[in-house]
């Protein structure tokens, strides 16, 4: 592991998930570094979808611990590791697509107030506020996005690589600083990836961290400042994106040849 | 006449407020309950007792069956919405075969069959409401109460989650929502205020027995929402009126009683069908304009 | 103490007919995952049909039971057909199915009642009716049969299950229809063929109590419902836990009566289910359902 300016942010160790008798993930360890991009690369099957879901509590590890800043997030709800500052996006994207652009960003905007039955009816003034500063900060975010001109689009209408955008958009309005990415450039073509990559890049230019799940190794150097290489659910090696793309072993491993 | 046609208007009143509280679980939150007639007789049953037997009077017993209701709602949500939505529709039926039971078998509290008679009237400020047509007001009055409070809870970033929550549940999750929680929430708030409807219809009729609270009820209020169409607030409340027309138009065609009954039980099973498989989008769909 | 083995006596009679119900729902909840409450009415059409072969046609019991048997078959393909299908191929959400669902319930058990009136009718059963005695226990002949019935049928469909083709294609649909899907299953044919199998094996217990107490428009509903309870408790997608959770729920309810009054009944396995799903939601054995697969 390439020694960063500052501990990790974020570290996995000795994770194990089994499922029936396959195990998809075992012993598992890597950190991830504050302010930088973590790629986790593969084959298909290896185990990084799996740790996305470990992590952010859809599944529970049979062993194991995942610390964020030494609190561990193993063992609680999904909401409960977003509210610790830990966010993801999805393979298969699960946008709200009857809801608007606008919606899907304010439902990651916090509003304590406007969620709670009791101000809602008690609190009036207090929410109104709140809704609005939402709606603001909302509109920055789209704005940061390039995103302002779909505001009030049903968010199933918008074109793929906007859908990619909205669906990191509404989690970076979360203000979590961990951004979890899965496949942020699959099903992308060239022009669309250039407005893709850059995207990732301005996320660590705003304070976050990001660790993605990257299939395409020509993308993993462009994208990733170190990278993590998972092979049957275990960590292969890890290291500067450039020594693990010339490692022939793992190239011959990612190909399958 | 007169009369009547106030009857009429109380029960839409009635009908509305409970097809209102049930599309907060069908329409905005996509959970199928079929407790909706046990709360509404939960309601009734609380509130009449509360009257006879602490003489608290209608406010008091209204407030008294709006807690009853959300409580007993909580017992039964807690447990299944844990799981998954299709144990909530398993256990609400349960709350419904339970309910009536106590209703009916509990006699010395409910007494039975026979129900209870001698319900009290509402007083405001000392004035007695029991004249039809006064009613219809009192009935109207809470009817617009209760859609107010379903705006509110909809029309806010609590609806965007319960939204969020229909469409996709494990994103809200993801989003930090937490979907338990949020979804007991809105079961015990449907609850509290079908529970109120209960409490108008006992202090209206003035005598309640367990008849009124059966599971066809429950199913003829799920189809006032769904006829309606779920989306927008003034859809149950338009299914009120029509539905509880077709019972009437009915008696004008001189059907024995025998039939009468079976008859507007199919016409609501081939409407939750027809509805189903025409236009599904009255519920759970994108029946809301476009946004600008 | 003989009292407590003719109400464990009782138990297991009603337990065959819930075994029954149980067995056919779960058959198609486990397989097609449609909340199929309209089941109830499939089988309370099964009695009428018996019961109508019988007494109007004037056909022997014999062929009146299985042409109902039948009958009942092709009524939930029909279903399956003509009202999940459609939804289906519309991408219709789960909750939307269900409330068609509903609606076929309520609409049939009330067209039998028109038809019919709300009042039971008996089938004639001849000396099947004739009561056994065994040791401090008095059952009917027919009780037996019930029993009977519901072992010979679960060996029956487990069989089936392992061993035949159609359905080993049922249970890789049931495990998982993505993956059947991908090895060439038709997946509409085989839930047809679901449907029918499923709908069979419920249509004796609506028969069984035509045959003993009678048959009534509206006791469909509450089988199966009482049957999805069963489901739950043993382990969606087990057939061995439908068993074990119908025969559970019955013996519950019988021996329940020992110490509390028949009227609460329903009361107790309601209460046992809400408690069970706390405690267990997984059921005995299987897995629980999943409201969406991440």
């Amino acid at each position: 592991m390439t020694a960063g300016p500052a501990g990790p942010i974020m570290a996995l160790e000795g994770v194990a998930r089994a499922f029936g008798g396959i195990r998809a993930v075992e012993d598992c360890s890597f950190d991830v570094r504050p302010g930088l991009i973590t790629g986790l690369i593969g084959p298909n099957g290896a185990g990084k979808t799996t740790v996305f879901n470990l992590i952010t509590g859809f599944l529970s590890a049979d062993q194991g611990s995942i610390r964020l800043q030494g609190r561990e997030l193993l063992g609680l709800a999904p909401h409960e590791v977003e509210r610790l500052g830990v966010v993801r996006t999805f393979q298969h994207l699960r946008l709200w697509g009857k809801m608007t652009v606008l919606e899907n960003v304010l439902l990651g905007c916090a509003t304590p107030a406007g969620e709670s039955v009791f101000s809602l009816f008690l609190r009036a003034g207090a929410v109104r506020a709140e809704e609005a500063r939402a709606r603001e900060r909302a509109m920055e975010v789209l704005n940061f996005f390039g995103l302002t001109g779909h505001a009030g689009d049903f968010a199933e209408d918008l074109a793929y690589p906007e859908q990619k955008l909205l669906s990191m958009a509404r989690i970076f309005a979360t203000d979590a600083p961990v951004m979890l990415l899965d496949e942020p450039t699959s099903g992308l073509d060239g022009e669309s990836l250039q407005r893709i990559v850059p995207m990732v890049r301005r996320l660590v230019d705003h304070g976050k961290t990001v660790l993605l799940i990257e299939h395409n190794m020509e993308l993993i150097s462009e994208l990733s400042d170190q990278v993590v290489f998972l092979h049957q659910g275990r960590v292969l090696a890890a290291g500067a994106p450039a020594e693990i793309t010339r490692d022939p072993a793992l190239t011959e491993i990612y190909f399958g040849v | 006449m007169t009369a009547y046609l106030a009857h009429f208007l109380v029960m839409v009143g009635i009908y509305a407020i409970l097809a209102l509280s049930l599309n907060l679980l069908i329409g905005y939150s996509g959970i199928f309950s079929l407790a909706h007639a046990a709360i509404y007789g939960i309601g009734a049953y609380a509130s009449a007792l509360a009257a006879l037997k602490l003489g608290v009077g209608f406010w008091g017993g209204m407030a008294i069956a709006a807690g009853v209701g959300a409580f007993a709602s909580a017992l039964v949500a807690i447990p299944s919405l844990r799981v998954a939505g299709d144990y909530y529709v398993v256990a609400s039926f349960g709350l419904q075969v339970v309910m009536l039971a106590v209703f009916m078998n509990w006699t010395d509290l409910t007494n039975g069959h026979a129900g209870l008679p001698g319900i009290p009237r509402p007083k405001l400020f000392g004035w007695v409401i029991d004249q039809p047509f006064e009613y219809v007001f009192l009935a109207a009055a809470f009817a617009v109460l209760t859609w107010a409070i379903c705006r509110r809870l909809t029309h806010s970033a609590f609806g965007r989650v319960l939204q969020a929550i229909r469409d996709d549940e494990i994103a809200a999750q993801a989003m930090g929502k937490n979907v338990v929680l949020v979804k007991i929430v809105i079961a015990c708030i449907s609850s509290a205020l079908g529970a109120m409807a209960g409490s108008l219809y006992a202090h209206y009729i003035t005598y309640i027995n367990p008849s009124s609270f059966a599971l066809h009820e429950s199913i003829f209020i799920a189809t006032l929402v769904i006829l309606g169409g779920s989306e927008r607030l003034a859809g149950p409340i338009v299914g009120a009126f029509v539905l509880l027309a077709i019972p009437e138009a009915l008696k004008f065609l001189a059907i024995p009683d025998t039939v009468a009954a079976p008859m507007r039980q199919i016409i609501y099973g081939a409407l939750l069908i027809i509805f189903m498989l025409v236009r599904p989008e009255g519920i759970l769909g994108r029946a809301r304009a476009r946004a600008q | 103490m003989d009292l407590f083995l003719q109400l464990a006596a009782t138990g297991l009679v009603v337990g065959s007919l819930y075994v029954l119900c149980a067995l056919g729902w779960g058959l198609i909840y486990g397989t097609t995952l449609h909340f199929h409450v309209a089941h109830g009415a499939v089988f309370t059409l099964a009695a009428y049909f018996a019961y109508a072969g019988q007494k109007l046609l004037g056909l022997p019991l014999a062929v009146a039971v299985i042409g109902a048997i039948v009958a009942a078959a092709v009524s939930g393909m029909l279903i399956d057909l003509f009202i999940y299908q459609p939804l289906e191929r519309r991408g219709a959400i789960r909750t939307t199915l269900f409330i068609a669902s509903l609606g076929l319930l309520t609409l049939i058990e009330n067209l039998l009642a028109i038809i019919f009136t709300p009042d039971p009718l008996r089938m004639d059963v001849g000396w099947l009716a004739d009561a056994v005695q065994l040791g401090p226990v008095f059952l009917t002949r027919l009780h037996l049969v019930s029993m009977t019935t519901a072992i010979l049928l679960f060996l029956a469909l487990m069989v089936f299950l392992k061993h035949s083709r159609w359905g080993q294609a049922i249970r890789a649909v049931s495990s998982s229809p993505e993956m059947a899907r991908t090895v060439g299953i038709d997946l509409r044919r085989v839930h047809l063929l679901t449907y029918a199998v499923g709908s069979a094996i419920s249509a004796p217990a609506g028969i069984l109590i035509a045959m003993d107490v009678g048959v009534e428009p509206y006791r469909g509903t509450t089988f199966v419902l009482l049957a999805s309870v069963a489901v739950i408790m043993g382990g969606i997608g087990s057939i061995p836990g439908a068993l074990l959770g119908a025969l559970f729920l019955a013996l519950l309810e019988n021996l329940g009566v020992w110490k509390i009054p028949s009227e609460w009944q329903s009361t107790i396995s309601f209460g046992v289910f809400l408690v069970f799903i706390v405690v267990r939601p997984r059921g005995f054995f299987g897995r629980k359902i999943q409201s969406a697969e991440i």
